[in-house]
């Protein structure tokens, strides 16, 4: 027995899994990046000053005019790749963060809501939440967006709305489990007052399985923007995310220029994956049936 | 007596080797059992029990694993480092298993005519029809009524008692030399248990089978076995014929199990293990100073209370209902018109097997659940407001919980835990409450410095400590205590016992006590109301009820419960 | 039984009724359709007609009645883009898509569930951490981006397989189909691996994560008690316990494999729904728009309904009376 806290126990236990650390330092790692990127990066790829058509789509390692070696080679506007995919970190981590962080607070809200208040109230949302879930999250971003138009707001707004239900289904069904256990009734006998019951005890103790679906839904939100992004309906040309990049080497593909696409590629790959399995790890250990 | 022993266990060893070092579950177990006989494995929990009788049969899970230098031999036959397919053919065709929980054995998606087929599979080549008629006379044989059409049922048709009864039959199938059950009854009630007892004695004498029963309840273990090992931290402390051991025991560790037995005992005294705890609880403060009793005679008065579970159906199912394509949902009548009245300061004991209704009572008198009709007052105060919907108005009834683990916010610190009520109702000033939680720790028998401990870090009996702290810092008149000892062991429980004894007469509180342990009640409670479908059938002076009951199934209760040789009998 | 038919044929009406609301205030009440239909440049008069042709100057409930009543006739109006009604169009354009999904769900299931099952059995072996890793990449990398590495490994290094269309195609009553000629599963075969490879990595770890579980539980344990094989203790027990996850998914992922064919058939260039509605999105071809969505929603409620009828074939807990 140590004298941690639940919390300080979560951690330690998480530790015991070398990829999951790994995983977690590696998300560290590029939300680091991605706060200092124009610090870090060797090119402020958005400053015209610094561009010339002659340096357009070269291959890794060519050393353009200004004396300067691009290891990614450049684009079709021959901006330096890697400062390009510092800056597109940066804007998909923004974008896959805050929706996510909305679709929380917006889900968990309803989730736990209807779960405490029970009855027609519960019911209601919750038939909503189902009838939402039953519908492609994919879809309902897509025509969101084409119908709130282009911008960073309106995509947020979109991918928000398509994944606030996974968490609020995931809180609510945490909630219910949690509303129904002895030490929720007990101080429902003391009596409490039902703000302080949700907020002090019923929460606190749905987190894990809402930080698995967190994990998740950034990641997806990532991978969300970057489709919608790629399919012509995300982010404004102004706001180049990974997905962006991916999209503009999309037609000199064929032509095997394939740097402009894949590396914009294996950064938000590496991204993607190192959140899914810090989830994972994560869905492990706050899973009761493999605990023996 | 030359016969060669059926199985000799020689210093079998399980360990588990975790990150955090090797647990030796099982360290150095040695017995021998014959044919036909029946041993007892009693322990409690973590005693190693269940981890002996998995290692027989070569059923343990990694990282668990039986050391070498063990040996289980079975008719000379060596079995541990037997290679998987060897063993497989010794299981279920010579040593078959019984597990505790019926509910989880046997798989839901599957008829227990298949299941049984599957089991006659393992070892015999049958064709169907041939599986169906040993499957049926396999359900006969224990005893299941109609076994031609339950053949096809599947597991969620029967009750718990049932669904035990099919998985005796499925280790019987093969008649085995030897069944080993782990804790068979302790999920079924009392009655149930009795039935499955007396059948179980009556089938291995009738096939000779010897059998191996696991159990932490020296009562049961004393119905059945001729032959019994005590086992404690992975060790057989004690072993011999059960009458003796049970009334004779040369191990202190034997004696104290048997001493913390309330049915051992004159009812209302301290049991042996103590309280833990001589310090007295702190005073009241002086805004919650007992007010002056109006009616101490009708101090609790529970009034023709029912509460009933029915789902409300949607708006079409409720159509469907009324064009007769759907037939309404089947509710629940957990309490049908109860009324109890309980005098200030007395014990009540409510009685009753699961599903009785005892618990929602119980819930409803703790203003937990608003009752569909009817009232609970304490003192002519009610406990729930008149609103819609009706929430609760009083801290005067508090409640304890049964299982320890669950009654704790896992995310709060004890002190919190305990120090949250009486700060929201400003029993104690913000200032104060730090002592006032130390004072409470040390009342029920714990460190004061265990205050800013998780409930993780400590064990079942402490957590149930820190819940009737967290009760009774709330300086409450009326405890409703549910179950609150069931599931912990023996030694731990007289413990709790012995706190609830000296906290009573200390704070002059009126308990409701539930619990389906009628020996526990019997010790603690002035009174009984014994509890079935949601009503009260008989209830009255706990020595009246018990010595002369009058309800025929207060009568089935009692004479259900297993009796250990020597205990007292009033 | 016959009741519980009933009453989910009714609430998946309502849920109908429901989406269509939605669906056409989503569509017709943000923005406004006539700049899309007339030009900025014609006349007042000319804008006003064209106004009231449509009926977009009458108040929206009614707006709505004419549009259900229409759609209850099976006409979702003229494509603003292709001239066409939007019925036919969609139809045309329904069986490649269908083709396309079927195949990624089939494929996904029957490698997915056996590998999944497998990686839970063994977790600890090598094949099973290969398994793991192959399925968290085809959890998390994009789907268009797979569709990206696909045709230039294949199609452009390589040349084994076409980059995009459907290829040749053999009609069966007036429907064309890919999979039926070899040149057409040739074009089928790299976008049908590129939708499934996010499926089967849903389906590997969902299989995975119940045959874990289940292999712990008292079921597995009390079965190897009596003796059953491993063979049989998979087959008979472990298989029927995880099921009813695996449909559920299997069916509301048909769903959505649907919608994600949106990406596929874009990179692809296969002649699909999906390619259509991208279109329509980016040209704001609103009656195209409602169409695809209420033919989204009709297929997603309707296999919502199959998944049901499936629980109660599945599990008897939900066929017969409860504990007596």
């Amino acid at each position: 027995m140590s004298d941690a806290s639940p919390a300080a126990r979560f951690w330690a236990e998480f530790r015991e899994s070398r990829t999951a650390v790994i995983a977690l330092a590696v998300v560290v790692l590029m939300i680091g990046i991605a706060l200092l990127a124009p610090l870090v990066a060797p090119q402020n790829p958005y400053d015209l000053a610094n561009l010339s058509l002659s340096d357009a789509r070269r291959p890794p390692g060519y050393v353009g005019e200004g004396g300067y070696t691009h290891w990614l080679g450049t684009d079709a506007q021959g901006r330096d790749l890697l400062s390009a995919i510092l800056y597109g970190l940066r804007i998909s981590l923004q974008m896959g963060l805050v929706a996510g962080a909305l679709a929380f607070t917006l889900g968990v809200a309803l989730g736990i809501g209807a779960a405490y208040a029970g009855g027609r109230r519960e019911a209601f949302i919750m038939r909503v939440i189902d009838l939402q879930l039953a519908f492609p999250a994919i879809l309902l971003a897509l025509v969101l967006s084409a119908l709130l138009g282009q911008g960073k707001l309106q995509l947020i707004a979109a991918l928000a709305a398509a994944q606030y239900a996974y968490f609020a289904r995931t809180a609510h069904g945490a909630a219910s489990a949690e509303r129904g256990k002895d030490y929720v009734e007990a101080v429902l006998s003391t009596p409490l007052p039902g703000w302080r019951v949700v907020w002090r005890h019923i929460f606190p103790n749905c987190l894990p399985p809402l930080i698995v679906v967190a994990t998740v839904q950034v990641a997806n939100a990532i991978a969300l923007e970057a489709t919608l992004s790629f399919l012509g309906v995300g982010l404004p040309v102004t706001e180049p995310s990974l997905g962006m990049l991916i999209s503009n080497g999309f037609q000199y593909m064929l032509s095997g220029r394939y740097w402009i696409s894949i590396y914009p590629g294996i950064a938000l790959i590496i991204l993607i994956v190192a959140i899914n399995l810090v989830g994972d790890r994560i869905r492990d250990q706050v899973n009761p049936r493999l605990k023996r | 007596m030359s016969e060669a022993p059926l199985l000799e266990v020689t210093d079998l060893t399980t360990h588990f080797h975790a990150r955090a070092g090797v647990v030796k579950a099982v360290d150095g177990v040695s017995f021998a059992l014959k044919r036909g006989e029946v041993m007892g494995l009693v322990g409690e929990s973590g005693s190693g029990k269940s981890i002996t009788g998995f290692s027989i049969i070569g059923l343990i899970d990694p990282p668990g694993r039986v050391e070498p230098g063990s040996s289980v031999k079975l008719e000379g036959r060596e079995l541990t480092g037997l290679p998987p397919a060897e063993l497989r053919k010794v299981r279920g065709k010579q040593i078959s298993m019984v597990f505790q929980d019926p509910m989880m054995t046997l798989n839901p998606m599957l008829t227990i005519g298949t299941q049984i087929r599957l089991a006659l599979e393992a070892h015999e080549t049958v064709s169907g029809a041939e599986a169906r008629r040993r499957a049926v006379a396999a359900l006969a044989q224990v005893r299941i009524p109609d076994p031609e059409a339950k053949v096809d049922f599947y597991p969620h048709q029967f009750s718990g008692g049932m669904r035990q009864r099919v998985a005796i039959a499925i280790a019987l199938l093969h008649r085995p030399k030897l069944i080993i059950c782990d804790e068979p009854t302790t999920a079924l009630d009392v009655s149930v248990q009795a039935e499955i007892l007396a059948e179980m004695k009556e089938l291995v004498a009738e096939l000779g089978t010897a059998l191996i029963w696991i159990s932490h309840d020296l009562a049961v273990v004393a119905e059945l076995a001729d032959h019994v090992c005590v086992m404690r931290h992975g060790k057989i402390v004690e072993a011999g014929p059960t009458p003796d051991v049970l009334t004779h025991p040369q191990h202190p560790y034997t004696q104290a199990l048997l001493d913390a037995l309330p049915s051992r005992s004159e009812p209302g005294t301290l049991l042996a293990g103590g309280v833990g705890s001589d310090v007295a609880p702190p005073p009241r403060a002086v805004k919650q100073a007992p007010p002056a009793v109006a009616d101490a005679v009708h101090y609790v008065r529970i009034e023709h209370v029912a509460k009933r579970f029915a789902q409300t159906p949607g708006i079409f199912r409720k159509l469907a209902q009324k064009a007769g394509l759907s037939k309404p949902p089947s509710a629940v009548q957990a309490v049908d018109d109860v009324t109890l009245v309980l005098k200030r300061g007395e014990a009540l004991g409510l009685v009753g097997e699961s599903g009785s209704g005892k618990s929602t009572l119980g819930r409803v008198a703790a203003g937990i659940y608003a009752p569909d009709s009817g009232s609970v007052r304490i003192d002519g105060a009610p406990v729930m407001s008149a609103g819609e919907p009706p929430h609760k108005v009083t801290t005067r009834v508090q409640t304890i919980f049964q299982d320890p683990f669950a009654s704790l916010n896992p995310r709060m610190t004890v002190g919190d835990s305990i120090a949250e009520g009486p700060l929201a109702h400003e029993l104690v000033e913000r200032a104060q409450a730090k002592d006032y939680v130390r004072q409470w720790l040390a009342a029920v028998g714990l460190n004061p410095d265990f205050a800013d401990r998780y409930p993780h870090q400590f064990s079942g009996g402490q957590r149930q400590r820190v819940a009737i702290a967290r009760a009774l810092a709330m300086q409450s008149d009326v405890v409703v205590c549910d179950e609150p000892v069931a599931s912990l062991d023996v030694s731990i429980q007289a413990q709790i016992i012995n706190l609830l004894i000296r906290l009573r007469q200390e704070l002059d509180l009126t308990l409701i006590f539930i619990s389906h342990d009628l020996s526990v009640v019997r010790h603690l409670c002035d009174r009984v109301a014994i509890m079935y479908r949601g009503k009260i059938v008989e209830s009255g002076p706990a020595g009246e009820v018990y010595d002369h009951p009058q309800h025929d199934y207060t009568k089935r209760l009692l004479a259900a419960v297993p009796v250990l040789p020597g205990a007292v009998t009033t | 039984m016959l009741g519980h038919v009933a009453v989910r044929l009714a609430q998946a009406l309502v849920v109908m009724l429901v989406m269509s609301v939605l669906v056409f205030v989503g569509v017709y009440a943000i923005g406004n359709p006539i700049d899309v239909l007339i030009g900025p440049d014609v006349s007042q008069e000319l804008r006003l007609q064209t106004i009231a042709h449509y009926g977009l100057d009458r108040p929206l409930w009614e707006q709505y009645l004419t549009f259900l009543a229409r759609v209850l006739h099976g006409d979702f109006g003229r494509s603003f883009v292709f001239g066409m009604p939007v019925m036919e169009l969609i139809l045309s354009r329904l069986p490649a898509t269908l083709e396309l999904t079927l195949a990624a769900v089939c494929g996904a299931a029957l490698i997915g569930i056996p590998a999944g099952i497998y990686a839970g059995y063994r977790p600890d072996s090598f094949a099973s951490k290969l398994i793991m890793t192959v399925s968290i990449l085809g959890f998390s990398v994009p789907t268009f981006w797979i569709g990206l590495v696909l045709i230039m490994a294949f199609a452009v290094e390589l040349q084994w397989l076409p980059a995009g269309g459907r290829g040749e195609t053999v009609s069966i009553f007036g429907v064309e189909w890919s999979f039926l000629t070899l040149n057409g599963l040739s074009h089928l075969l790299l976008p049908a691996l590129n939708l499934a490879f996010f499926k089967l990595a849903l389906m590997t770890r969902l299989a995975r994560a119940g045959t874990r579980e289940t292999m712990l539980s008292d079921t597995v344990k009390f079965a190897r008690a009596a003796g059953l094989s491993e063979w049989t203790v998979l087959r008979r027990h472990v298989l029927r316990l995880i099921a009813i996850p695996l449909v559920t998914v299997l069916g509301l992922e048909f769903g959505s494999t649907l919608a994600f064919a949106v990406v596929t058939e874009t990179i692809f260039s296969w002649p699909g729904i999906g390619k259509l509605i991208i279109d329509s999105i980016q040209s704001l071809d609103r009656p195209v728009m409602v169409a695809y969505l209420m033919l989204v929603a009709f297929v997603f409620i309707t296999i919502n309904f199959l998944v049901d009828l499936a629980y109660v074939g599945l599990d008897p807990r939900l066929r017969k009376g409860g504990a007596r």
